[in-house]
């Protein structure tokens, strides 16, 4: 077989033509690429924002489906990209937080948010916009637990053993459970190492995800974990006999943010992704559904779900923000610690 | 002629060799908390994974699971594959589809039925507490067991297949006349028809050894969070650790003791099956 010189220059041309379909097909209409959870968020977003607040503007919504991790990997993988595949990004504020330090975010231009003022001051960042957020509770099952814990150090009770349940994924969060529990804060997890041992000792029990660990729950094997207060509400709507208390250690808040990736390829439309994210209707959906709170000081919910995912004055007061800076320091080694000796 | 392997050569190297040489060049940087990744050429990351007992441990797991893993499916498969080589039916494209049936099915999806079967509220602790034959359920997930169970449903086909094909080869009157001869069923599998299959049983052996190695779907999801193999543990390290250096590492180390073992298990067996043919023809 011989290959001439202009057959093969026209099989690169076609190969060539090939390649670049996609892109042709991205420029012809107006899309958003978001990068975001599956399951309940990501349908909440179809239903209340891609529908009926992003599609009559005739944009497109593409949901680029995965857990935060691949998210994270993908977008520090596509960092040196000149256009990379997102538009919108979804991440935790601690995870977003990682991904501005590393270069991959824009600086938002506020004022092309028309909802920008209505942000709940504190929940402000130049790199992201927040989209709901909760704070870390102590569940348990009221029927096992007749005393009402107060404290994460409640997990501790020798009357507990083998009754303490851990998301595998939620390590970061677990430690810092152990450590304020053990005298540590949110700028020193180092305690924490001491206290899980202990707990392991006691033979708390590690699910690979939080739907496992919701069905040990409900299965009542194991009856209290450290989990955010709207995965709680999500599980007592589904039926799992549970109450939560804000631990009087530390009340550690959890915001989910969105965020425009540097290389996005279709700003505009990420802008208009973002402002319709800060719409009242759409965040009292999540509230609903999800049992998070909103970012915006405009959005109103019924008093009956508001009695339920809401803070105390006092609680709310007590809510802080993780260590961004100790944890993107620390991360590594609380992820070491956490496969290699507690789940040994 | 060369010119014929030029598309595959091309499409390997630009989605296999590239790729690799760059994963390579990466597992010699360094990793840093807040820079992830620092531009070094160091072998602290093949010293690390080396050194830690942890990673020693997991790749030990890993070695030990693949091997019984294979040996299992090698043992189940056997019979199967012979029963279907040797087959007359009209059934016989049909009994072939069925083997291969759990190859149209993904890994994670197959692992989802496991886990449906064998938690705790599953079907088979459902079934004996129901019938009252144990008071609390079985921990029948998230061991070695069941990751065992899981990987082995899912290489079975490979091997039958691979095997079915080298028995079909061998003809049915070698079985015969060794049978003429005063040979008891046991001593023709052993002495004439496992010889002669040896060649499928090394490429069954080297293929379903090289996928179990790379376990990800089944370590993870049956497996559970304590049990860890490699695969896993370099997903864990790109991913949730973005250490991509030592991720990098561990995946070299996981590809050339996979590479090591499968090429010198081969020549060992491929050796001895040669040998034998030169005793026969002398």
């Amino acid at each position: 077989m011989i290959l001439s010189r202009r057959g093969t220059l026209a099989a690169g041309a076609a190969f060539a033509a090939a390649a670049g379909l996609p892109g042709l097909a991205r420029a012809q209409g107006k899309q958003v690429v978001v990068g975001t959870w599956g399951g309940d968020y990501g349908e909440l977003l179809r239903q209340n924002i891609d529908a009926p607040l992003i599609a009559p503007q005739g944009i497109e919504v593409l949901q680029d489906v995965a857990n935060a991790d691949p998210r994270k990997t993908k977008m520090l993988a596509e960092r040196q990209a000149r256009r990379g595949t997102l538009d919108v990004s979804c991440l935790s504020d601690t995870d977003m937080h990682m991904m501005s330090q590393q270069n991959t975010l824009d600086t938002l231009e506020m004022g092309r948010l028309s909802r920008s003022g209505s942000i709940v001051a504190g929940l402000r960042k130049p790199y992201a916009i927040p989209h709901i957020y909760s704070a870390l509770v102590l569940l348990y099952n009221p029927e096992k637990v007749t005393t009402p814990p107060k404290s994460f150090a409640d997990m501790w009770d020798p009357k507990y053993r083998g009754r303490v349940g851990f998301s595998d994924i939620l390590y970061s969060t677990n430690t810092f459970a152990a450590a304020v529990a053990g005298g540590g804060s949110f700028s020193d997890y180092g305690p924490g190492k001491n206290k899980l041992m202990e707990l392991r000792s006691l033979d708390a029990k590690v699910y690979p995800s939080n739907e496992a660990l919701a069905a040990a729950l409900k299965g009542e094997e194991v009856w209290m974990t450290p989990m955010w207060l709207a995965r709680g509400y999500m599980w007592q709507k589904a039926g799992i006999p549970l109450r939560h208390v804000v631990p009087s250690e530390a009340a550690y808040a959890i915001v989910f943010e969105a965020a425009i990736p540097r290389n996005s390829r279709n700003k505009d439309q990420a802008y208009t992704y973002l402002d319709a994210m800060l719409k009242p209707e759409a965040q009292t959906a999540f509230a609903d559904r999800m049992g998070y709170l909103p970012t915006v000081t405009d959005a109103r919910l019924p008093q009956e779900i508001a009695s339920r995912i809401s803070l105390s004055e006092a609680d709310q007061n007590r809510l802080r923000a993780p260590d961004y800076d100790y944890l993107l320091r620390a991360h590594s080694d609380i992820l070491d610690f956490w496969n290699k000796q507690f789940k040994a | 002629m060369a010119a014929l392997v030029l598309p595959a050569g091309l499409l390997v190297s630009m989605l296999l060799v590239a790729p690799m040489l760059l994963l390579f060049r990466i597992s010699l940087n360094l990793y840093s908390p807040t820079e992830m990744m620092v531009e070094a050429t160091s072998a602290a990351n093949y010293l690390r994974a080396v050194a830690d007992p942890y990673y020693r441990q997991v790749l030990v797991t890993t070695l030990l699971v693949a091997t019984g893993s294979t040996l299992l499916t090698l043992i189940l498969a056997f019979p199967a594959a012979y029963w279907l080589a040797r087959m007359q039916s009209r059934w016989k494209s049909f009994a072939t589809v069925v083997v291969m049936f759990p190859l149209l099915v993904g890994n994670v999806v197959r692992a989802a039925g496991w886990l449906a079967l064998l938690g705790n509220g599953g079907a088979i602790n459902a079934a004996l507490l129901g019938l009252g034959l144990i008071a609390a359920p079985l921990p029948l997930l998230y061991n070695t067991g069941s990751v065992v169970v899981g990987i082995v449903a899912v290489v079975l086909p490979y091997m039958i297949l691979t095997l079915a094909a080298v028995i079909e080869s061998i003809p049915r009157q070698a079985e015969e006349a060794a049978s003429n001869l005063g040979a008891r069923p046991l001593t023709v599998f052993r002495r004439v028809v496992l010889p002669l299959a040896l060649p499928g049983v090394i490429a069954g052996c080297v293929l379903v050894f090289v996928l179990c190695m790379n376990t990800y779907a089944s370590a993870v999801l049956l497996g559970g969070p304590q049990f860890k193999m490699m695969a896993p543990a370099v997903y864990d390290q790109f991913v949730r650790g973005n250490n991509w250096p030592f991720g990098a590492a561990l995946a070299f180390i996981l590809l050339g003791i996979t590479l090591t073992l499968t090429v010198v298990g081969s020549a060992v067996l491929g050796r001895r099956y040669r040998r034998g043919k030169l005793e026969e023809a002398a």
